[in-house]
């Protein structure tokens, strides 16, 4: 043991040697400092970001949004679609050198679906029981066929850690140890996370970096600054309004991808909502108001999507048969005028980030012409997130990040029980198109309910879509391999420094 | 008109409106005191002036440099720079003026009572005046902003509690030294009432150096809605406020730096008004120092 501790030691340092003199480091600026490093406690985007180093999923999206193999690396369902079986990838080791196994993958479910801190609890919900079978197959039994299972195992639910180093949520979160590319190695609070080589990775040949560095740089213009310098070697989520800097810089490179956020004006149907609440007719007219283009275009400089629905149109859940409607003042005053309500008034309540309230006056604007008398009410997140969470606002720009399955963008909205359903939306004719959508694993038996579901949602108008923020990534020119998915993760696998 | 044996306050009141004349031939007055006119002119007649609406937006002219049709350019949502700077006078005017009477009108008269009866009185209105000092004065008034919830009348109440205090100890210094003059001992051994003796002998000859305050305090007042309107906290949008356009326009400097140079530069030069104005007045009103 000593001596192949020892070997193993040499042979790191004659690939450092003949690598250069240097250890390759990828710099990541990260707008926030991720919350929990543990996967059943994490609730940031950010996170997610260093997570996809850190620790490998069961199963990983492609740029199409289509499942692909990652620890596992083949599964097939039984006939009424409600057990998974899965061949799980062998030769895995854990970061604290435990090996990976059919009873890893038991193990990390159950912790997860109990742990009291633990945030997956609703995602793997319907998983009954999990059995291991052998060392490599692991079997997810359900209560019903729930199709968006294998999307909710493509994030942190399906992220393995080491059951040996997570016995305690909170020292695992402080020394994590899973299966991913990258070690940890350590973090400063508020300033960086910094992680370093897996030797023993499955992937390794695929891996070029020998640490990453994720710097919190919570300015998108510092965070371009910094980019510009060579202070980093990526950067996320650049300022739509900085993206002709990036395109005009030779040195820089940016690399996009269609997300599946969406940006809506969530309307509250219930006592608190105003005069919103109690007419559609008032809802269709304040869309009819609004020119999401022109929105897209001043505050985004048009390099957002536009789009009437929850679901981006990169999705294939997004419906062609309700599309988004012209902006028509007309139309619009004329519904005013049906609704009785001679000149409605209503309050818009955002977190004051710059781009929300950017978007919240051209809002006011744009309906102010159709007749509405439009109220701004910034606030600050966390009273803002508070007043959202009891119902207590009229109108609210909510951002909301997507999944890579419909079910849990819509049932979460709009479903009677749905978590963040807040404006006291109800519509059985809604939760049965949404169970079907949910139970059924025909691809095009979804695609039909998604579609009811949207022509339901876009009548009733309980939420006014915006657009579909856009992933913009900067990165240093010569850097290759990086590629962007709808989930906005930045995925190091493949991603080398420039050839020297 | 004043003679040896009227020693009740009118001789230093006379002095006070000397002292004002004389103030007014300082340099540091005469700058001051126009800078002030200058922005309270631009504040009233700003319906008249503004080329644009302040709030009215152009999609097609966003962040266009300065020109002929908007000499200071456009910002984010095309609106016309030099109107909101213009409109945005009055935001900060109408904080730094009414922030600084709060103040005044509650920071004065709890001075008068605690320096003039002392005692227990004194103890409580200078303790809970330590205690309101012990808190730097912008966290403060970031505190009750936050508190209050964002709104300029908010930020004015914010930005007056917070510069009361300090109203509370000038006054009392002064009213502890004024009464012990012969002229206060005078007229309370002819029988006039406290209230009377306040109002008519003390205030009289404590007014100079809380008018210095006074000018100082809209300073610093109107820096304060700056910083508040640049955190969320002030005049709400779409309305316009100094500081919340450079608030933005922080996010385009490179790329529209005007958007930031010209309400960056209103908010120098009208603070360095007032403190000129105060600086002056302080001159004038305390021979003393010269």
């Amino acid at each position: 043991m000593r001596v192949t501790n020892e070997i193993m030691a040499l042979a790191t340092f004659a690939i450092m040697a003949s690598s250069g003199a240097m250890a390759q480091t990828l710099r990541v600026g990260l707008q926030d400092d991720p919350d929990s490093l543990d996967p059943a406690t994490g609730g940031t985007y950010a996170g997610r970001i260093v997570f996809d180093a850190l620790c490998d999923k069961l199963v990983d999206i492609d740029a199409n949004l289509q499942i692909v193999p990652q620890l596992a690396t083949e599964w097939s369902w039984n006939e009424d679609q409600t057990a998974l079986t899965m061949k799980l990838r062998e030769g895995v080791t854990f970061h604290d050198g435990e090996t990976f196994d059919a009873e890893a993958v038991k193990a990390n479910i159950e912790r997860m679906q109990t742990m009291g801190e633990s945030r997956r609890k609703s995602e793997l919900s319907p998983i009954a029981s999990v059995e291991a079978t052998d060392a490599t197959t692991v079997v997810f039994t359900l209560e019903q066929s729930f199709a968006p299972l294998l999307s909710i195992l493509t994030d942190r639910a399906g992220m393995m850690v080491s059951p040996a180093a997570a016995t305690s949520a909170d020292a695992f979160a402080e020394n994590p140890a899973c299966s991913g590319p990258f070690e940890f190695a350590s973090r400063q609070s508020r300033d960086n996370i910094k992680l370093t080589r897996f030797e023993d990775y499955w992937n390794a040949d695929e891996i070029s970096y020998d640490e990453v560095e994720y710097d919190i740089v919570p300015d998108a213009t510092v965070r371009l600054a910094r980019l510009q310098a060579g202070d980093l070697e990526v950067a996320e989520r650049m300022a739509p309004t900085d993206l002709a800097a990036i395109r005009d810089d030779a040195g820089l490179a940016l690399h996009t991808a269609p997300g599946l956020a969406v940006s809506h004006l969530f309307v509250n149907l219930g006592e608190n909502g105003g005069d919103l609440a109690a007419s559609p007719d008032l809802r269709h007219a304040l869309e009819l108001s609004i020119d999401r283009s022109v929105i897209n275009q001043v505050a985004f400089s048009g390099e957002f999507t536009a789009d009437n629905q929850m679901i981006p149109p990169s999705s294939d859940y997004h419906s062609d048969a309700v599309p988004m409607p012209e902006r028509d003042v007309e139309r619009a005053q004329e519904l005013i005028e049906q609704s009785g309500i001679p000149s409605p008034t209503i309050e818009i309540t955002f977190e004051n980030s710059t781009t929300d309230a950017r978007v919240a006056q051209i809002i006011q604007q744009m309906a102010s012409e159709a007749g509405f008398a439009v109220e701004l009410l910034p606030l600050e997140t966390s009273s803002a997130i508070e007043r959202y969470l009891n119902g207590n606002f009229e109108l609210y720009i909510g951002n909301w990040s997507g999944r890579a399955d419909p079910d849990p963008t819509l049932t979460t909205f709009f479903g009677s029980e749905g978590s963040q359903n807040l404006n006291g939306y109800r519509s059985e004719e809604m939760d049965a198109a949404l169970e079907e959508g949910r139970t059924s694993l025909e691809a095009e038996a979804r695609k039909a309910a998604y579609d009811e579901v949207a022509q339901i949602y876009l009548e009733d108008l309980p939420t006014i879509p915006l657009y579909h923020p856009t992933w913009f990534y900067g990165s240093q020119a010569g850097i290759e391999g990086i590629e962007i998915y709808p989930d906005g993760i930045l995925r190091l696998t493949g991603v080398k420094p420039t050839a020297n | 008109m004043n003679t040896a044996t009227d020693m009740s306050g009118p001789r230093r009141r006379s002095g006070t409106s000397m002292a004002l004349r004389r103030a007014l031939t300082q340099p540091g007055v005469k700058i001051g005191g126009t800078i002030v006119v200058f922005f309270v002119l631009v504040a009233i007649l700003a319906p008249l002036i503004a080329p644009y609406g302040p709030t009215e937006p152009d999609w097609m002219a966003i962040r266009q440099p300065p020109s002929a049709a908007h000499w200071f350019g456009t910002d984010d949502l095309g609106r016309d720079v030099l109107s909101r700077v213009i409109y945005g006078a009055r935001s900060s005017l109408a904080a730094g003026i009414t922030a600084a009477v709060i103040a005044l009108v509650f920071g004065v008269p709890l001075g008068l009572i605690a320096g003039y009866f002392g005692g227990l009185v004194d103890m409580v209105i200078s303790r809970c005046t330590d205690a309101l000092l012990a808190c730097p004065f912008l966290v403060l008034a970031i505190a009750l902003a936050a508190f209050l919830g964002p709104s300029l009348q908010n930020a004015m109440i914010a930005i007056g509690i917070s510069a009361m205090p300090i109203f509370i100890r000038l006054t009392r210094g002064q009213v502890i030294s004024v009464k012990q003059e012969d002229y206060v001992t005078a007229v309370r051994a002819q029988g006039l009432g406290d209230g009377a003796i306040i109002i008519s002998h003390i205030l009289p000859n404590v007014v100079a150096p809380i008018v210095v305050q006074m000018t100082i305090t809209m300073a610093v007042a109107v820096l304060a809605e700056a910083s508040l309107a640049f955190l969320g906290l002030g005049q709400r949008p779409p309305a316009p406020s100094w500081g919340s356009m450079l608030d933005i326009a922080r996010q385009f400097l490179v790329e529209a730096p005007w958007m930031a140079v010209w309400p960056g530069l209103a908010i120098v030069v009208i603070v360095l008004g007032f403190n000129l104005l105060g600086d002056g007045l302080n001159d004038a009103l305390n021979p003393r120092d010269d």
